[in-house]
């Protein structure tokens, strides 16, 4: 196994021991990019020379050499984020952003910009300015979005660590399709200044997506800057809820949640708690409207008469579709979010994380993102959203750990908790990993393997 | 259902009112997004959360206030 294919941690030990050197480790990176990338189109610009700059100016921090892909949603000095869209609403101009500064002071080398879903606006990244990215366990599926080619990219092995955002599930969706782990920190735990939307967004996080969760403790705490402090996970009161929406997932996936979550109880010493949590739905929806209000700053009708044609028409319509949702609907979606906030803050009384899948289904094809659920054909967008939102809606941390394959595909099982505590998320997902035996967190990609098997 | 076969009228009366233009394929992808929103839209309406004070300003790295 090359260095390349190893952890975020052991790249950093390995250059820090002097047993690695950076330069090298890059090089190899933007060969491996060269190589593999254009399958994938993960990522969607290189910037050699800007790299090596970075390595020949970084501090002797955690990350020191280490490179990392950041997604196309944050500025950095030399370059203006595009959002995965033609135009974005917002101003967008190159700078420094918080995740930028994080991993720049980390010593971390920024070797690309990940593709994304089109405007953030979807789970699946088949749209994006740039074209679709692909999901390296199968080319033709979804890599899951809108962090699309942060996911591909990490599960490529072109880098071991990305960063991407997360504002309804964006970290989440594609770390289970792509078979990682993705977090989401906290409401306001991790580097968002220099966003577009960071005045006035109370959805979106910057979180890490890595091969497992020590990974994303260590480039999770580099975007958090603090120390998200290793524990041992014991006596973990897992929450799971059953009720019709929650069940409606695909059998193969139920029973490989199921399993971990009997595997995590058994690693843990913990035990498992039924809960309630009523009006999921209501609450996924309450989490759409408020991204989507929030991203209407610099809507305006002149403005949507005059978008880029080179916006996909699925952004087009979604984007004037926005227009006509009802104020009345924002209001009551404020009333859901302290609703539910109420609820889930007593439900965290009682356990200390929930679980339930990520996504209810493996990753759907790029050329109709649709899923089968026992309850019948969904879009992909519209079944995980009842999966993922609650957290954006909430604040609460969650992280996607990988806990299967179903068909080739990977399947992730979502556990989130209280406020603040991200920590405990990571040890419990090191706890399952461990439960395991590491075999979900190390498997491979085909054409990952297939490329090895040839010698690249 | 009825609701959705009333965007028939909504879509193109409310972008119209509002002086937003669509062609032929935005018309039919917020159509589609109308089928999909507007009945679970319906269904929030419905929900009571009467007595529900929504947080004016919402401190969302951390548990609400009880």
């Amino acid at each position: 196994m090359t260095l390349l294919d190893r952890s975020l941690r052991d790249q950093a030990a390995a250059i820090a021991a002097g047993e690695a050197d950076a330069g090298e480790l890059l090089d190899a990176t933007l060969e491996r990019i060269g190589e593999r990338n254009p399958e994938l189109n993960a990522v969607v610009e290189t910037f050699p020379e800007r790299s090596r700059e970075m390595l020949a100016a970084a501090p002797q921090g955690p990350l020191h050499g280490v490179p990392v892909v950041i997604k196309d949603e944050w500025p950095l000095p030399w370059r203006a984020q595009r959002f995965g869209a033609a135009e974005m609403l917002a101003p967008s101009a190159p700078g420094e952003s918080g995740p930028y500064r994080a991993l720049r002071d980390a010593g971390a080398t920024i070797v690309g910009i990940g593709n994304m879903h089109e405007l953030g606006s979807g789970s699946t990244g088949n749209v994006s300015f740039y074209g679709p990215a692909h999901n390296p366990w199968d080319l033709e599926r979804c890599p899951g979005g809108s962090s699309s080619g942060p996911a591909a990219a990490v599960a490529a092995r072109l880098v071991a660590g990305a960063v991407g955002a997360d504002g309804v599930g964006s970290i989440r969706y594609p770390a289970a399709y792509c078979g990682l782990t993705g977090l989401k920190p906290t409401f306001g735990r991790s580097a968002m200044d220099g966003h577009h939307m960071a005045a006035y967004s109370t959805t979106i996080v910057s979180g890490p997506l890595c091969l497992d969760a020590a990974d994303c403790r260590l480039l999770g705490s580099v975007l958090c800057g603090e120390e998200l402090a290793a524990g041992e996970a014991g006596g973990v009161r897992i929450g799971v809820i059953r009720d019709p929406v929650s069940e409606d997932v695909e059998p193969a996936v139920r029973e490989a949640c199921a399993q971990a979550i009997e595997t995590l109880r058994e690693a843990t010493g913990g035990e498992i708690v039924e809960i309630e949590l009523a009006d999921l739905e209501a609450s996924a929806l309450a989490a759409v409207l408020i991204a989507n209000t929030e991203g209407m700053n610099g809507l305006t009708p002149e403005r949507l008469n005059h978008l880029d044609p080179e916006l996909s028409p699925l952004g087009r319509g979604l984007l004037k579709y926005r227009m006509l949702l009802p104020a009345a609907a924002s209001t009551k979606a404020a009333q859901v979010r302290a609703l539910m906030r109420q609820r889930v803050a007593a439900v965290f009384e009682r356990v200390d994380v929930i679980a339930w899948p990520t996504v209810p289904a493996v990753a759907p094809p790029l050329e109709a993102p649709l899923v089968e659920l026992p309850s019948g054909t969904l879009t992909a967008d519209l079944a995980n959203v009842r999966s993922g939102a609650l957290a954006n809606l909430t604040g609460i941390p969650a992280i996607s750990v990988p806990v299967g394959l179903s068909d080739g595909l990977p399947i992730g099982l979502q556990l989130q908790a209280a406020w603040g505590r991200d920590e405990l998320l990571l040890d419990a997902a090191e706890a399952l990993e461990r439960g395991n035996d590491r075999q979900a967190v190390e498997a491979l990609p085909p054409p990952a393997q297939a490329a090895d098997a040839a010698g690249a | 259902m009825e609701a959705a076969n009333r965007a028939d009228d909504f879509i193109p009366a409310g972008l119209a009112s509002l002086g937003v233009e669509a062609d032929e394929i935005e018309l039919a992808v917020i159509g589609a997004a109308h089928a999909m929103f507007w009945p679970a839209i319906l269904d929030l309406f419905a929900l009571d959360v009467d007595g529900v004070v929504p947080e004016p300003r919402p401190d969302l790295s951390q548990a609400p206030p009880r």
